[in-house]
């Protein structure tokens, strides 16, 4: 952030602050692009995972506000947020025990040798059954049926964002599922 | 629900940020109830000492308080992101250094066969387990409001918490302890505020997780 952006930043911050929506509109936009480089830095590729961290730490820099002090930089405390948001992150992540980055668990779940494919796709059929209803259906359509993310959009009549996300978290949870039948 | 989307609502709420004056009252509040509880449970055991030893236990919480006021600073800064903790941290070092020399000179000034006597007490420093646990209140109510602020660095700001709530034990315990000897003080006292503290440290990464 340069010199120029911080004090405007700040500006925009503080009127938010008094009350004025437009100018707290403004900010939390100009945060949310700062936020965004920041965690697709550190998050190589994972572009869902950044998206989901910019929302959290813009919810956590909306709702903790009154602990900006106008003495200190506003991008320090803007920074400070977004990186104990990235450090919870990993935290969640590995006490879920999903480490596998989403294109891993992709190959590790649909790319299985040819001859396994039949038994592979009953045991995926089996896991699929315990996800929740819309992740269940965004990979059935787009992992499975490998229709294109607008045929499923059209299908379904969700939008395209939603469907990814949905795929994506499905994805998730199927990958942990996958882990706990291993264990058991 | 797209980034948009999410400024758009957020935006909906642009009052109603919380006063930095309540932020305040909470923190005191969470000071003064936890010295009370503390002072209750101890006045509550019958095991305070009587009039006549007023001007040692004088002495002993006015040296606990001062250690609680050096804390402070550091439980605020670590309370709020992207704060400095460099002139606070010189505050602890003062204090503390301030207190070393304390120790050094009331050690000197006992006869050399004294000196251990003076340092132990004469028996386990009971201050190191009771100052943790008349902590409890303190610490309680300090976690929870330091919580509802926003620390970005759990343990540290777990262990400021630890040494806040430490000595306000710490003054507390004064009311009943039997020991008065300077060396002792400046050096059991201090040590289980320093428990305390990293007691705090050890569950702050929990405890204050938002």
């Amino acid at each position: 952030m340069a010199a120029s952006d911080e004090s405007q930043l700040q500006a925009l911050f503080l009127k938010g602050l008094a009350g004025d929506a437009a100018a707290h509109r403004a900010f939390l936009s100009a945060a949310a692009a700062a936020l965004r480089a920041y965690f697709r830095n550190r998050l190589r590729g994972a572009a869902e995972d950044a998206e989901d961290l910019v929302q959290e730490t813009l919810i956590a820099v909306h709702t903790k506000r009154d602990t900006f002090d106008p003495r200190y930089p506003l991008s320090a405390w803007l920074y400070a947020i977004a990186r104990y948001r990235l450090i919870d992150f990993v935290r969640r992540r590995k006490r879920r025990g999903v480490a596998v980055p989403i294109e891993d668990a992709d190959a590790a779940l649909f790319s299985a040798p040819a001859q396994d494919a039949a038994e592979a796709r009953r045991d995926v059929a089996q896991l699929l059954e315990r996800l929740p209803e819309k992740q269940r259906r965004a990979i059935q359509l787009i992992k499975i049926e490998q229709k294109s993310v607008r045929e499923a959009a059209a299908i379904t009549g969700w939008s395209e964002s939603d469907l990814k996300v949905s795929a994506h978290r499905g994805l998730k949870r199927l990958a942990q599922l996958f882990r706990e039948e291993e264990r058991a | 629900m797209k980034t948009d989307d999410l400024i758009a609502a957020l935006a909906q709420d642009a009052e109603g940020a919380r006063s930095r004056k309540r932020t305040r009252l909470a923190l005191i509040a969470a000071l003064g109830l936890g010295l009370i509880a503390a002072v209750c449970v101890v006045w509550g055991l019958g095991v305070m000492r009587g009039r006549d030893a007023m001007m040692p236990v004088m002495m002993k919480s006015g040296f606990s308080a001062l250690l609680a006021a050096a804390s402070l600073p550091l439980l605020a800064r670590l309370s709020q992101p992207g704060r400095p903790i460099r002139s606070a941290l010189i505050v602890i070092a003062g204090v503390l250094a301030v207190t070393a020399a304390a120790f050094v000179t009331a050690m000197m000034g006992e006869a050399p066969e004294a000196r251990m006597r003076a340092m132990t007490g004469g028996g386990f420093p009971w201050c190191l387990v009771f100052i943790p646990i008349l902590a409890i209140p303190a610490a309680a109510g300090l976690f929870w409001v330091v919580r509802g602020l926003a620390p970005t660095r759990l343990a540290a700001a777990g262990a400021a918490v630890g040494a806040a709530a430490g000595s306000l034990g710490a003054i507390a315990y004064s009311l009943y302890c039997p020991i008065d000897s300077p060396a002792f003080v400046t050096l059991w006292y201090t040590a289980g505020i320093g428990v305390s503290a990293a007691l705090g440290a050890l569950v702050g990464s929990r405890l204050l997780r938002w």
